[in-house]
C-alpha cells in the first residue's frame, strides 16, 4: 500500500508541474490558435534567470522569484511582438509558427548552455526539508508547496477567465476572433496579454521546478513535450483538459515504471502523445477543431 | 591535415545532402510535415551497423537498414493520413522520440546510451573501403545515386501525384487519387533514402549512440531544406552545403570547444528564423512552407 | 417529377449532424439521367454538404446514397469519382504550384502514375495533349498550358477546373456555385458549355444562387432548405411557389 501511495504522490506531484506548463500553453494555442512550443524555453530561460538573480547575483529569494516571474512573461510578450506576429502579418501557416517556436527554443536552449555552461545548475532555498509521511508514502514539504501552489494558480486562472473582463475578451477571441472584433475587441492586444499570463505561469513553474529538481539546459524542451502531452489527452483547446489530462499523465507515468523499466518513463509520454494525437487529436475534453481534414 | 578536414567536410556533405533530398520528396513534393525524419536516418544507421556487425555483408546490410526504414515510413503514414500540417509535425515528432526511446533503453539490442562502438568500414565484395578518400568516393557515388533515383520519382507521373496531394488532396481525391496511398509511398521512399544515409554515416563515423539521432539533428535537416528551398534537388545541395559548411570559421576563430557545439545550433536557428521570415521560399524553392 | 426512367442519382432519407446543427434531416432527392438538374435554397439549406456527401468527403449519420442504384454512402471520396461523378467546388480548388497541364493530367488516369513505373515515364503529356487542348479550347480558355495555376485570375481559374472534371470519365458532373464570381461573358459562355454537354448525354446536377442562370438552364430544380427537400419540379412551377419565397426571405 505504500508503494502505491508513494507513486500516486509522485505522480500528483509531477502532474502538478505538468498542468502549470500545459494551462499555459493551452491558454495560448486556444487564443491564438496555433503550438507555441517555445513555452517550453520560457521555463528554461526562466529558471535560469533565477539561478542568476540567486546564485550569482545574490539577490534573496523572494524578489528574485518576482523577478523571474516578471521576467518570463516579458520573455513570453517579446517572442510574440518580436517572432509569431512578423510571421502571422506574412500570413504564416500553423505548422510555419510550429517550426519558427522550434527555432526559438534550440536558439535559446543553446544560448543558456553557451553562457552558462551545459552543467547542472541548483538553486537550493534549504526547502528540501525531510519527508512526511502521507497515506503511507513519503512527500516533502517542497512538493506539497508545488502542489499547493499549482493549484492556486489553476484556480486563480480559472476565475480571471471566467470573472474579468479581459478574461472573457480572451475567451471570446478564442471562440471566434472575428465575432469579438466586431464588439471591440482588439485581438493583438489580447494575444499579447495572453502571451504574458501564460509566460508568467511557466516562470512559477520554472522557480518551483528549480527548488525541487535541476536547472538544466533541455528541462524545458522535455517539460514541453509532457505539457503538450497532458493538453493533447486533455483537449489542447481547453484549459481544464489540459490541467486533467497533465495529472492524468503524471499518474500513469509513474504508476507505469512500476512496470516497465524507468528509462522508459518518458517513453510513456511520447507513446501517450502519439497514441492521442492519432486517434482522438482534440483530446478528452477539446472540440475537433480543424485537426483532421 | 587541412585536406583531410576538407574530405571530411565532402563526407559529411554527401550523407546530409541524401537525408536532405529525402525530406524533400516527403516534404517538398509530398507535403507532408515530417519532424521525425530523423528517425529513420537512426533506424538504417542502427540496422546497418548491428546487421554488418554480425557477419552480413555490407551492400545486404544497407539494404536492410533502408528496407525497414521504409516499412516503419509506411506504417507512420498510415496513422498520420488525415492530421493536419502541425499535427502531423507534433505526430511525427512524437515518433521519433520514441524510436529515440527505444535506442535508448532496448540495450540489449542497441546498448542503450552506450551506444555502438566499432562499425567496421564497408567491405564490398572483397574491396574495403578503409581510407578516408576512397571512402569520399564511395559516398559521393552513393549520393549520386540516391539523387538520381529521387529527381527520377519526382519527375514521374508519379511525381505528379505527390505534388498534386500537396497542393490541395481534396482536390487530388475527387480526381479519382487514392491520396492515403500516394502519401504511404511518398513517405516510405523519403524514409527508405534517409535510412541509406544513416548507414553511410554509421560505417563512416564508426560510432553511433542515440544522441546522434536527436531533435537537434531536426533542427538542422529544417535549415538545410528551407534554406535550400522545397520541391528542389539543387536546393537539398546546396542547402546542404552552405549549412554544413557556415558554422564552420568557427572552429577557426578559436572559441572555446564548450561554445562552438552551441554556438553552431545557434547560428541554425536563427537562420531558420530570418529564411521563414525574409525568403520562405529559401533559394531554389518552388514551393512555399507549409501550404495549406 | 415522375419516377419513370431510374435515377441515375438518389439520396434517400440522409441526415447528417454538425455537433448540433442539423445540416440535412431526412434529405431525399433523386437526379434523372441526361438532365441538367438545379439544386437551389438559402444559405445553410444544404446544398454543399449534400454534394460533401454524395462524393464521399463526408459520411452519411443516417440514410443512404445511391449511385446508378449503388450504395455508395461507405464509399471513399477517391472511388465514388472513379465510379463517375465530377465535382468542382465553390471555393476553387486547383494544383497551384502546378501548370494548367499538369492540373489536367491528374484527372486522367494515367497509366505511368503508378508507383512502379515511375522509370518508365516522365510528366511530359504527349499522348494526352490533343485531348487537353480539346478540353481548354471547349471552356474557351486563352492561357499556354504551361501556366502555373496561381498565376491564374479567378475567372480562369474557375475554366480551369471546369476542364479538368471535364477530363474525367464521368456521367455525372457536380457543380458548385460555377458562376460566382464570374463576369457575365463567362457566364453565358457557362450556359452554352453545359447545355452542350448535355447533348453529349451529360447528366449535370448544380448548385447555384444565381436564379436566371439555374431557371434558364435547368429541366428540373430541386429546393432544399434546413436540411430537407422543399420542393422538386420544373423551373416555371418552383418558380412561383410561395414556399420557396418564404424560404429564401422568411429566414
Amino acid at each position: 500500500m505504500g508503494v502505491a501511495a508513494q507513486l500516486i504522490i509522485n505522480g500528483v506531484i509531477a502532474g502538478s508541474i505538468y498542468a502549470l506548463i500545459a494551462s499555459g500553453f493551452s491558454l495560448i494555442y486556444s487564443v491564438a490558435k496555433f503550438m507555441h512550443f517555445a513555452h517550453g524555453v520560457v521555463v528554461t530561460v526562466s529558471a535560469f534567470m533565477l539561478f542568476l538573480f540567486v546564485g550569482i547575483l545574490g539577490i534573496p529569494f523572494w524578489p528574485a522569484a518576482l523577478l523571474t516571474v516578471v521576467f518570463a512573461a516579458l520573455f513570453g510578450l517579446a517572442m510574440n511582438v518580436f517572432c509569431y506576429e512578423p510571421l502571422r502579418s506574412k500570413k504564416a501557416t500553423n505548422a510555419v509558427l510550429l517550426i519558427a517556436s522550434l527555432a526559438l527554443t534550440i536558439l535559446f536552449q543553446s544560448l543558456m548552455i553557451a553562457v552558462f555552461g551545459a552543467d547542472i545548475k541548483t538553486v537550493r532555498q534549504g526547502y528540501v526539508g525531510t519527508g512526511m509521511d502521507f497515506l503511507g508514502g513519503i512527500i516533502t514539504e517542497l512538493q506539497v508547496i508545488i502542489f499547493v501552489v499549482s493549484i492556486v494558480i489553476l484556480v486563480l486562472l480559472w476565475l480571471f477567465m471566467k470573472k474579468t473582463r479581459i478574461g472573457k475578451a480572451m475567451r471570446a477571441v478564442a471562440d471566434n476572433e472575428e465575432v469579438a472584433q466586431t464588439v471591440g475587441i482588439n485581438p493583438r492586444k489580447i494575444y499579447n496579454i495572453t502571451f504574458i499570463i501564460g509566460s508568467a505561469i511557466a516562470g512559477i513553474a520554472a522557480i518551483l521546478i528549480a527548488l525541487e529538481q535541476n536547472i538544466e539546459p533541455n528541462m524545458g524542451f522535455s517539460l514541453m513535450i509532457k505539457g503538450f502531452t497532458g493538453s493533447i489527452i486533455g483537449g489542447v483547446t481547453s484549459v481544464p483538459g489540459s490541467v486533467l489530462g497533465s495529472y492524468f499523465l503524471g499518474l500513469v507515468e509513474n504508476i507505469g515504471i512500476w512496470y516497465l523499466p524507468s528509462g522508459y518513463k518518458d517513453a510513456i509520454a511520447f507513446f501517450l502523445l502519439f497514441i492521442f494525437l492519432l486517434f482522438r487529436p482534440q483530446g478528452i475534453l477539446g472540440i475537433n477543431k480543424g485537426v483532421q481534414k | 591535415m587541412f585536406e583531410a578536414y576538407l574530405i571530411h567536410l565532402a563526407i559529411l556533405i554527401c550523407i546530409y545532402a541524401v537525408l536532405a533530398i529525402s525530406l524533400d520528396l516527403a516534404m517538398g513534393y509530398t507535403g507532408l510535415m515530417n519532424m521525425g525524419h530523423v528517425a529513420f536516418f537512426g533506424i538504417g544507421a542502427y540496422t546497418s551497423a548491428l546487421l554488418n556487425m554480425a557477419g552480413v555483408p555490407f551492400i545486404v546490410s544497407m539494404l536492410a537498414g533502408a528496407l525497414l526504414a521504409g516499412i516503419f515510413g509506411f506504417i507512420l503514414s498510415w496513422p498520420t493520413s488525415r492530421l493536419r500540417g502541425d499535427y502531423l509535425a507534433l505526430a511525427t515528432l512524437g515518433f521519433s522520440f520514441i524510436i529515440e526511446s527505444f535506442m535508448k533503453n532496448w540495450t540489449s539490442l542497441t546498448r542503450g546510451p552506450l551506444g555502438i562502438p566499432g562499425i567496421p568500414r564497408p567491405n564490398i565484395f572483397g574491396l574495403v573501403i578503409s581510407s578516408q578518400l576512397s571512402y569520399m568516393i564511395f559516398s559521393l557515388i552513393v549520393m549520386v545515386v540516391c539523387f538520381f533515383i529521387i529527381t527520377r520519382i519526382e519527375k514521374s507521373p508519379f511525381g505528379r501525384l505527390l505534388e498534386a496531394v500537396r497542393d490541395d488532396e481534396v482536390a487530388a481525391k475527387t480526381l479519382g487519387e487514392n491520396v492515403r496511398h500516394i502519401k504511404s509511398m511518398g513517405l516510405l521512399v523519403s524514409a527508405f533514402f534517409a535510412g541509406i544515409a544513416g548507414s553511410l554515416y554509421a560505417h563512416y563515423i564508426s560510432f553511433i549512440d542515440p544522441t546522434t539521432f536527436s531533435i537537434l539533428e531536426v533542427i538542422l535537416l529544417f535549415s538545410i531544406i528551407i534554406v535550400g528551398g522545397l520541391g528542389s534537388s539543387k536546393g537539398a545541395l546546396i542547402g546542404t552545403i552552405i549549412i554544413l559548411l557556415i558554422p564552420e570559421p568557427l572552429r577557426f576563430i578559436g572559441f572555446p570547444s564548450s561554445i562552438v557545439g552551441p554556438a553552431r545550433q545557434i547560428i541554425y536557428a536563427l537562420l531558420l528564423l530570418l529564411i521563414i521570415y525574409f525568403k520562405p521560399k529559401g533559394l531554389f524553392g518552388r514551393v512555399k512552407l507549409g501550404e495549406n | 417529377m415522375e419516377k419513370d426512367i431510374a435515377p441515375i442519382l438518389e439520396l434517400q432519407d440522409v441526415s447528417k449532424n454538425f455537433g448540433g446543427i442539423k445540416a440535412l434531416d431526412k434529405c431525399s432527392f433523386y437526379i434523372k439521367k441526361g438532365m441538367i438538374t438545379g439544386l437551389i435554397g438559402p444559405n445553410g439549406a444544404g446544398k454543399t454538404t449534400a454534394f460533401n456527401i454524395i462524393t464521399g468527403l463526408l459520411k452519411v449519420d443516417e440514410g443512404k446514397v445511391l449511385f446508378l442504384g449503388k450504395d455508395i454512402s461507405r464509399m471513399p471520396t477517391y472511388l465514388v469519382a472513379r465510379i463517375g461523378l465530377a465535382r468542382t467546388f465553390q471555393q476553387v480548388r486547383l494544383f497551384d504550384n502546378l501548370s494548367i497541364e499538369e492540373n489536367l493530367l491528374v484527372a486522367i488516369n494515367h497509366p505511368g502514375e503508378k508507383f512502379h513505373k515511375c522509370f518508365f515515364y516522365t510528366r511530359k503529356s504527349n499522348s494526352f495533349k490533343k485531348k487537353i487542348e480539346e478540353a481548354l479550347a471547349f471552356v474557351g480558355l486563352n492561357k499556354s498550358m504551361t501556366t502555373i495555376a496561381s498565376e491564374l485570375s479567378y475567372g480562369q481559374k474557375r475554366l480551369v477546373e471546369l476542364a479538368r472534371a471535364l477530363m474525367m470519365d464521368y456521367s455525372l458532373l457536380l457543380l458548385d456555385e460555377p458562376t460566382a464570381g464570374v463576369n457575365p461573358a463567362v457566364r453565358e459562355k457557362l450556359k452554352s458549355l453545359l447545355r452542350k454537354l448535355k447533348k453529349q448525354g451529360k447528366t449535370i446536377l448544380l448548385i447555384e444562387h444565381d436564379m436566371d442562370f439555374v431557371m434558364s438552364l435547368s429541366d428540373e430544380v430541386i429546393v432544399l432548405s434546413s436540411g430537407t427537400k422543399l420542393m422538386a419540379d420544373k423551373p416555371e412551377k418552383v418558380m412561383k411557389d410561395k414556399r420557396v419565397l418564404e424560404a429564401y426571405l422568411g429566414k
